[in-house]
């Protein structure tokens, strides 16, 4: 921002400059001056409740003294500067005796609800962080049985007040039970100040009005409708609410009493936003809580259930501690030399296309690079991809229309769109930071559609909900492509100047009359044309995806329809506009951004490419395979026909287990010699040869590049303590240098990084120096002073780069295609429809859309307490066309068993007109989940939530 | 007879639907509710956040912020003592003590047999009459504790739904 546009204001005798359209208080704390506050957090709407923030105005009056008009400097009464708006010249003073008088007042008032003996304890100065004494003030107030003990604002805001507490108030105890019984949250509204910060997330930056004020004056607190459990309210767990807590009445439950030590920079490795995270960390060297980072440029200060609340598994006891070697059928403990020698005897065995190397969601781009090369140029194979790649098509289909392989805008921008397509894609479960802006837009007037068979949560928030029979979303994106040729909607001058293939796309849709689409997929034609009209004629219109719902065969032809979408409707190369392809794995777009995939080398370039391989062989110093590798789906099918014998895996996936990819185990079991470096003795590890222990993310340094192409630097936050786990760079790094092999001799994951910029030309320019060197102050708040946790925590902040990054003085790029296509034009595809492998079979001849809202308010449900845990009691539903009911002999509230191969649930049959014939649906609640999620067993339950697969299953009438 | 199921739902939506045009708010759809039922069941909290687009927390937040509405079916009779000042200076207090006595209770609710629902209020608007109370929204002024008392013991052992007057 220039300084030009900017606001002169004096606070306090000091000239600050301030953002126009800002308020008095943002423009202090911006300026480093501290008034107190407690209501107002970044990231809100000033509420001015708390009423802490007074400063008193300076103004010039003429007075008349001893007959003369004189100028004279007078203060105006106090008012809270959180909502008072800057203005050129104006004058505050924020420490006069009114001001203090005043906030001491309040502060009295405050603190006659809460306890405080913890604020005044003459032991303040004397205590240290880890001491517990226990004699000095009377047990309910004593600061050692307070969550937030040495991190409250409120205490902190006393002490700076310089309070001495005479005032003969005694504390109003509410004597409320503390909300512990629902997931993850413990909730004590005795400590709450009723701020609002909670509500106010909830409502103005998560869209999700989950709580609310109940009551009034005296016995206003915070709520839920009719006193309702979060798990009926509507709340996604997502931990804002406690992020902005200025005391202790919300809090993370586990590590409840743990204090932090240190706070390290992290990136999320559960998927694909890529969010910043501020790990705490203990004296024992235990990740203790996770706070979203404010000022992050993916996730804004926002986190999800599981970034919050599902990372407890790097603290988990089960960590393997050491590597494992197979003797005589049993896994037995090795030392790291040891297993590197039988490694470096056995793997030479297995050179060439009988090895493939699989990278896990979650290994960073330092050892997915070093995965790669060591796939290529040690074992000779192009066998390579990465765990949760099971969309390969997800955005590589994206290169042949436009260029590049990756979304072309970034997350934020969804804020400013005025018409989002969500297409097949689980945003609040799979990406739910996404989630957030989408929410925003349509709260600011967007127009939300949203394309699935299931019903997830944002159809709550839609105009439109187009729900075709499963498997026939690429036909209905053919009728929407085809109602926008028809109706003339399409951006002719962006098509003229920009794409090509326009009649070629027109003659192929010719197969798709809008009566005919309508009948095909059951979404009644004028609603098929009213969603061509809405987002052809948007302003802005941008395209999220993740084909949730389409098969292997089908995937390549439908983001080819989408991209034809934003292309036929301009709506590319400008902020607010194009196409998201929500990848599923953390580090997937980065993987495969440094040649963790079959046929392509770092930074795209073609395998089969002579020119660009014969670039990177002489970088490496080997001769490189010239044939295409086989990707993840081939890899498992030749290792369970034999063609594969060898596998090196680096950590274990879910979806081996989850019906993407059904016999992943079946084929690791067939295979000659298999290598697993995890963290965790898992499936995977259990059928290994030989087991290596792996760093998690929080201990390993290296970047993450998401799925808006952010290239982000995540730090080490601990050391792997009482075990042997090595950072999976590392651990490549000793394996091909124990075969003998060169080029692994790096001593750092920024050195790897270095030689990931000079072979992958969109890498060109970052490096970790640079990420560090451009991090910026964000604000520069006294540490001395009170402040909300996620403003403490945000000093610098890195905003990553956006590849492409050609060179160090590119600053990347967050809009792709904005000074066109770099094959001059893009290309509208062709629509073709390939069989579907989504059929149905005489044992299961039905299609099952499983769906997960957070809340179903005209449903009944209830909420029981089993063992101190609250479960939601709900009969569900599953809904079934007239027509089949009859044709099973069902009527309305039967009891049935939806089952398929590999399970089942139970339901009560509603006929429902509106549904497709042979397809049944079911929609269950996110609070079951979330308590679930909360009491399982394994060591990293949040990698493990269950998708919403569409599958083929039969009724079973329950006995 | 309290509509419950279906015919609550019905009558609920019918007072929606009539109330107001234009200017539909959480609060306006709260007030006909209330007009309509005498409370506001946890249907009409559903009802109100699926008609104003808001949610199930938002309408909750506004109806638990005003003493007038309740959650719960109200008794056959509605008795409101006013104590606002003036009527405190006229005599509300001995009033009130009378009408607590008279009815069995100690403060403002529902007598256990659901017959009679007592409310304070600060201020029925008919000051110039005090002390006042209100029998089934029809004010009585001029009060002493003996006309109080008289006018509900009659209720108290009463069988049937009687008017008060």
């Amino acid at each position: 921002m220039t300084t030009d546009n900017r606001v002169n204001i004096v606070v306090d005798g000091k000239e600050v400059k301030a953002r126009p359209g800002s308020v008095v208080l943002e423009a202090a704390i911006e300026a480093g001056v501290y008034v107190p506050y407690l209501c107002y957090h970044p990231g809100m709407k000033p509420y001015a409740a708390c009423r802490m923030c007074m400063v008193q105005e300076e103004v010039d009056v003429e007075v008349e003294r001893d007959g003369q008009k004189v100028k004279e400097k007078q203060l105006r009464p106090a008012s809270a500067s959180c909502t008072m708006p800057v203005r050129e010249g104006l004058t505050v003073r924020t420490a006069t005796d009114v001001v203090r008088d005043l906030q001491k007042g309040i502060m009295e008032m405050l603190i006659s609800e809460h306890p405080h003996g913890c604020l005044t304890c003459h032991r303040i100065e004397l205590c240290g962080p880890q001491d517990v004494c226990l004699r000095h003030v009377s047990v309910n107030d004593r600061c050692v049985f307070c969550p937030k003990n040495e991190r409250c604002e409120l205490k902190d805001s006393v002490r700076f007040l310089g309070m001495e507490m005479l005032s003969p108030l005694s504390y109003k105890t509410r004597g409320l039970e503390v909300e512990v019984a629902d997931p993850f949250y413990d909730r004590d509204y005795n400590l709450c100040i009723v701020c609002g910060r909670c509500v106010r997330v909830c409502e103005e930056v998560r869209a999700d009005n989950a709580i609310t004020f109940v009551d009034k004056a005296g016995k206003a607190l915070v709520g839920t409708v009719r006193g309702a459990s979060l798990l009926e309210s509507g709340c996604e767990f997502c931990g804002a609410c406690l992020d902005v807590c200025p005391v202790g009445a919300l809090v993370e439950r586990e590590h409840k009493w743990d204090k932090a030590t240190r706070v390290s920079r992290s990136v999320c490795p559960h998927c694909s936003v890529g969010c910043q995270l501020n790990l705490e960390v203990n004296r024992r060297e235990k990740v203790v809580r996770a706070i979203p980072e404010l000022h992050a440029p993916a996730n804004h200060g926002q986190a999800c259930f599981k970034g919050k609340f599902g990372l407890e598994f790097v603290n988990h006891k089960e960590r393997l501690k050491r590597p494992l070697i197979r003797r005589n059928g049993q896994l037995q403990d090795a030392s790291w030399e040891e297993a590197l020698a039988f490694l470096a005897q056995q793997l030479p065995k297995y050179q060439g296309g009988q090895f493939a190397a699989i990278a896990s969601a979650r290994t960073n781009n330092e050892g997915a690079y070093l995965l790669q090369k060591f796939a290529r140029a040690v074992m000779g194979s192009n066998n390579v991809d990465v765990d949760s790649n099971t969309r390969p098509a997800l955005a590589r289909a994206l290169e042949a229309p436009l260029g590049y392989a990756a979304s072309t805008n970034s997350i934020w921008e969804l804020e400013s769109a005025r018409c989002i397509l969500v297409v097949d894609a689980n945003i609040t479960e799979e990406h739910n930071v996404v989630g957030v802006p989408i929410k925003r837009a349509t709260r600011r007037g967007a127009q939300l559609i949203v394309i699935d068979s299931r019903e997830v949560e944002l159809t709550r928030y839609a105009a439109l909900w187009l729900r075709p029979r499963p498997g026939t979303t690429l036909i209905l994106l053919a009728g929407l492509l085809r109602a926008i040729l028809d109706q003339g909607l399409e951006d002719k001058e962006f098509i003229r100047e920009k794409a090509q293939g326009l009649e070629e796309l027109r003659v192929s849709l010719g197969d798709f009359p809008l009566a005919k689409v309508a009948e095909v997929t059951g979404v009644p034609a004028e609603r098929i044309s009213e969603a061509a009209h809405t987002f052809a004629t948007a302003e802005t219109g941008a395209i999220a995806y993740a084909l949730d719902n389409a098969t292997l065969e089908e995937q390549a032809a439908q983001v080819h329809a989408l991209a034809n979408l934003a292309l036929a409707t301009g709506n590319l190369g400008r902020p607010s506009t194009g196409l998201y392809a929500l990848r599923r794995g953390a580090n997937e777009q980065g993987a495969v951004d440094v040649g963790a995939t079959p046929d392509l080398l770092p930074g795209y370039q073609r395998v089969s490419d002579d020119v660009a391989r014969q670039a990177v062989e002489n970088r490496w110093g080997i001769k490189l395979p010239t044939e295409a590798g086989l990707g993840l789906t081939q890899v498992l099918r030749a290792a369970r026909e034999g063609r594969v014998k060898a596998m090196l895996l680096l950590g274990d996936s879910y979806n081996y287990a989850n019906g993407e990819m059904d016999e992943g185990y079946e084929a690791l079991e067939r295979l000659g010699f298999l290598v697993v470096c995890d963290s965790f003795l898992g499936a995977a590890a259990q059928r290994a040869h030989v087991v290596l222990p792996a760093a998690t993310f929080a201990e390993e340094e290296g970047t993450y590049t998401n799925l808006e192409r952010r290239v982000q630097l995540s730090s080490r936050a601990l050391a792997p303590r009482g075990m042997e786990a090595r950072p999976v760079w590392q651990v490549v790094c000793q394996l091909a240098q124990g075969m003998d092999a060169r080029g692994f001799g790096f001593s750092s994951p920024a050195q790897v990084f270095e030689e990931i910029a000079s072979v992958s030309p969109i890498y060109a320019g970052v490096s970790h120096q640079r990420l560090i060197r451009e991090m910026a102050f964000t604000l520069r708040p006294d540490p001395k002073n009170p402040l909300p946790t996620q403003l403490a925590h945000s000093d610098r902040v890195s905003r990553g780069l956006q590849w492409p990054c050609l060179g160090t003085d590119s600053s990347g790029m967050a809009v792709l295609y904005g000074s066109g296509f770099p094959s001059g034009k893009a290309r509208l595809m062709p629509v073709s429809v390939p069989a579907s492998s989504l059929r149905v079979s005489p044992a299961y001849p039905l299609l099952f859309a499983p769906g997960r809202v957070l809340a179903q308010h005209d449903r009944d449900v209830s909420v029981e307490r089993i063992g101190g845990v609250n479960h939601i009691q709900r009969e569900e539903r599953v809904e079934v066309h007239p027509a089949d009911a009859a044709a099973l002999g069902l009527k309305a509230g039967d009891m049935v068993e939806v089952v398929w191969a590999s399970g089942r649930i139970r339901g009560a049959v509603e006929v429902r007109e509106g549904q497709h014939q042979g397809v049944v649906s079911m929609t269950t609640l996110f609070g079951e989940m979330a308590t679930r999620l909360q009491a399982s067993e394994d060591p990293d339950p949040m990698a493990k939530a269950p998708l919403l697969a569409v599958r083929a299953v039969k009724l079973e009438k329950a006995t | 007879m309290q509509p419950r199921g279906d015919t609550l739902n019905a009558t609920i939506r019918k007072a929606l639907e009539s109330h107001g045009n234009g200017a539909v708010t959480v609060l306006s759809s709260l007030l006909t509710l209330e007009d309509a039922l005498g409370y506001i069941p946890p249907e009409a909290i559903e009802e109100v956040a699926h008609l104003t687009h808001t949610t199930v927390n938002d309408v909750w937040g506004v109806a638990s912020f005003y003493p007038n509405f309740r959650f719960e079916p109200p008794c056959e009779h509605v008795v409101e003592v006013c104590w606002g000042p003036t009527c405190h200076l006229m005599g509300a207090p001995a009033v009130m003590k009378e009408v607590l006595a008279t009815l069995g209770l100690n403060t403002e609710g529902d007598t256990p047999d659901k017959r009679v629902t007592l409310k304070f209020n600060t201020c029925l608007g008919a000051c110039a009459q005090g002390p006042v109370m209100s029998l089934d929204h029809h004010l009585v002024g001029r009060l002493t504790p003996q006309e109080a008392g008289k006018r509900l013991s009659g209720v108290v052992g009463m069988k049937g739904n009687r008017s008060l007057q």
